[in-house]
């Protein structure tokens, strides 16, 4: 649609506009000094037309002036003679007229009888070949002419001399000749101005030409001007965003001792300051790092070392006596949450220190569910908990890490287990084009309004008395948390106190899409949906 | 006999605990703590499988498993307290068959290493094929034409398991179970980077591979015979 488009192009130009600030100040500049030169022109050219009008008007009518003197002497040596030479003498005075007012472009001449006199109408008329008196001389101009009195007075009039298809200005000036025996006469020299309008438009035209010249010598000054203010301040404004990039070594060469180098400088100080704090901060993380994978190491060497011995008493507990054997059964189940719990703490650390990497496949989240289930299925047995997968839809497959996921769900198993009262636990997995949602629901104690707003932070325990068989650590559901958030994913919680709770994960199903919705409502919608195969 | 077992490990008490463990289960232990004197240990020892620990003073664990490599196919086993994906990786590319996370209980180490040090499964035909590659079940041998190729144990059961089932596509859970003996824990990267060594060694172009094929999304299978 040329509307549209044509709206557009008028958008562009108004952000070219807002958005350049040397454009702008060079197309004000130049417009308004097009203006001045526009208005210094036109009087220029004025001026000069005038001044050279006049000086023609003045030269034309001393010839004039002369050339009616001249003719009229003609006539007044021949007073009282026959019609014949009468013609000569008007043929001798027009001659005369044409010497005395000969101009350098041309002068054509008319001697026309005033009309409506009585008498012979001789001698003839005489006009210059080319000159058509009725065009050229108005009405008007030969009126004040005929009807002029007895003293001798010129009449003139700008008129336009059109030669060849050509038309040039041109004067026309008229006076009374009296011819004795005949009558009154009327004198016209009309001069040809072509060479002083030649003379005028070449001045116009050299006015034109300097005018257009100066205002694109302004408009090419203006824009080095402001080029050279503009400049610096462009290379900040591009040094800046390089340096919000993360390009730390980018600097602004600082030249001579004026403002914009004090910018630079104090720019250039900025950044300087800004690299050193972030090189300083990477440097304490880096030993931060370092600091949680030697402690890794060090602390796992002993820990081994520890098991391994338990692990060797508890194993030969029955022949020790009582006391002993209790002993090792303890020192046993509490080596075994410590290191659970070191482990905790160490992924929380590198969740901390931003050290995980994410080592995704595609995988089938009804099978890596099935196989979490199976792995609980014995804590689940021992609280007389069942457990049940719904999964309709039947094969998805994800971009996911699986060791994070698998880890995500067996905590929820375990935390769903140890609060679920002994009562069905319900794995819901759905997914849609562009999501998978697991929901992990019991119908146990669930949780107050309280509770849940608490329920992802470190150590925190929904009821510190509460018995707890899995041996959580308590930083269980902080590291799911960031597990999900590591796939760009959400994990939500419900509850309802005596309702049980349900968490929900959601990730996208490919890495790195972001979520807009989850396949599953939360929580999952009861009872069971009836399986929905094809 | 006992199974020779040297325990290469910086950390006496450790080292010491695991001599008891591995004693009590009927192995001979051997140890050594320096890893710039475990090549000579491992040559005066003889050991049927190796621990090494990854930390060690005088040489890198990762060093000392490369050098062991290029004499000897026998298993080794890695004691790690990093279960970093790099670290893990770079051990398993440098010739460990399998690896242990610190800390390990006795039963988890021992499983490991039976696995390592069990005979080869039986099978009933004496010679297999595999594109262009012929494996001698009984004389422990792979062959392409009349070239030998030399495969460490590990690998060569790696093919094995493809190879007398060529129909059979294999996932990576269904590997590590058969040949390394996992129910459970399902640390795939076992599976992608033993693939990579097989191939390495008996394709013509591992890029292109005919002998260990991938079926995308699901797992491995063997080349049909050429």
């Amino acid at each position: 649609m040329p509307g549209f488009s044509l709206r557009r192009a008028l958008w562009r130009l108004v952000a070219l506009w807002r958005g350049s600030l040397q454009l702008r100040t060079v197309a004000i500049t130049v417009l308004l000094s097009a203006v001045g030169i526009g208005i210094i022109g036109s009087y220029m050219s004025l001026s000069v037309g005038n001044n050279l009008f006049d000086n023609r008007l003045q030269l034309a009518q001393d010839a004039s002036e002369r050339a009616t003197v001249a003719a009229q002497k003609r006539f007044a040596t021949v007073e009282g003679v026959v019609a014949p030479d009468l013609e000569v003498t008007m043929q001798d005075a027009y001659t005369a007229a044409a010497q005395a007012a000969a101009t350098p472009s041309g002068t054509s001449i008319a001697i026309l009888r005033t009309e409506g006199q009585s008498g012979p109408s001789s001698p003839t008329n005489r006009v210059t070949p080319g000159l058509d008196p009725d065009a050229v001389l108005s009405e008007d101009l030969r009126n004040d002419v005929a009807s002029e009195g007895d003293v001798p007075q010129l009449h003139w009039q700008s008129v336009s001399l059109t030669t060849d298809g050509v038309t040039d200005p041109a004067i026309a000036y008229g006076s009374v000749l009296e011819v004795p025996g005949s009558g009154q006469y009327e004198l016209y020299l009309v001069y040809n101005l072509a060479d002083t309008q030649q003379i005028l438009s070449f001045v116009q035209q050299s006015i034109l030409l300097g005018g257009s010249a100066l205002v694109l010598l302004i408009g090419a000054v203006t824009w080095i001007v402001v080029r050279l203010v503009v400049g610096p301040v462009r290379l900040a404004a591009e040094t800046s965003e390089k340096l919000a990039a993360g390009d730390l070594e980018v600097r602004i060469p600082v030249r001579g001792a004026d403002e914009l180098a004090t910018l630079a400088r104090s720019f250039n100080g900025m950044a300087s300051s800004l690299q050193h704090q972030i090189t300083r901060l990477a440097t304490l993380s880096n030993v931060q790092q370092r600091f949680v994978s030697d402690v890794s190491h060090e602390l796992r060497t002993p820990l081994t070392t520890i098991r391994l011995a338990g692990d060797v008493l508890y194993d030969q507990r029955d022949s020790f006596p009582p006391t002993t054997a209790r002993t090792a059964e303890l020192l046993h189940s509490q080596v075994e949450r410590f290191e659970v719990l070191l482990a905790d703490l160490l992924e929380m650390s590198r969740y901390d220190a931003g050290a995980v990497d994410m080592d995704s496949e595609p995988t089938n989240l009804v099978r890596l569910a099935e196989v979490a289930i199976e792995s609980v299925s014995s804590l689940a047995a021992s609280t007389g908990t069942e457990l049940r997968l719904v999964a309709p839809g039947g094969y998805f497959e994800a971009d996911v890490d699986a060791r994070r996921i698998r880890r995500i769900l067996l905590n929820l198993l375990g935390n769903a287990i140890d609060h679920g009262e002994s009562r069905p636990i319900v794995v819901y997995i759905d997914s849609d084009s562009d999501a998978v949602a697991i929901a992990v629901r019991d119908y146990g104690v669930g949780m107050t309004e309280a509770s849940m707003a608490r329920v992802f932070d470190r150590f925190w325990r929904a009821d510190p008395s509460r018995q707890r068989t899995t041996g959580g650590t308590g930083l269980g559901l902080a590291i799911s948390l960031e597990d999900a958030a590591l796939h760009g994913g959400w994990l939500e919680v419900w509850s309802e106190p005596g309702e049980g709770s349900c968490f929900r994960l959601t990730i996208p199903r490919v890495r790195g899409a972001e979520l807009r919705s989850s396949p599953l409502e939360l929580p999952p919608v009861d009872p069971v949906p009836e399986r929905e195969d094809s | 006999m006992n199974s020779r077992i040297l325990v290469v490990d910086d950390d006496t008490a450790l080292a010491e605990m695991i001599g008891i463990v591995l004693r009590s289960e009927g192995f001979e232990p051997h140890f050594c703590a320096d890893g710039s004197e475990a090549l000579a240990a491992f040559h005066a020892a003889k050991p049927d499988l190796v621990l090494l620990d990854l930390m060690l003073p005088g040489m890198d664990g990762i060093e000392v498993c490369s050098r062991i490599r290029e004499e000897s196919g026998i298993p080794i086993i890695m004691l790690t307290a990093k279960s970093d994906t790099a670290d893990v990786v770079k051990g398993l590319e440098s010739g460990a068959d399998d690896y242990v996370v610190k800390p390990f209980n006795p039963k988890e180490l021992v499983a490991r290493i039976r696995t390592r040090l069990r005979p080869t499964p039986e099978t009933s035909s004496e010679t297999l094929q595999v594109g262009d590659i012929v494996l001698d079940v009984a004389g422990h041998e792979v062959r392409r034409g009349d070239a030998r190729i030399n495969l460490t144990p590990l690998e060569f059961e790696l093919l094995l398991a493809l190879a007398v089932k060529p129909q059979q596509v294999f996932t990576r859970e269904m590997l590590l179970e058969q040949v390394w003996g996992y129910h459970y824990k399902a640390d795939t990267r076992l599976v992608n980077v033993h693939v990579q060594r097989l191939r390495a060694k008996v394709e013509l172009d591992p890029d292109n591979p005919r002998i260990v094929m991938t079926v995308r999304g699901v797992g491995y299978r063997a080349g049909s015979p050429a």
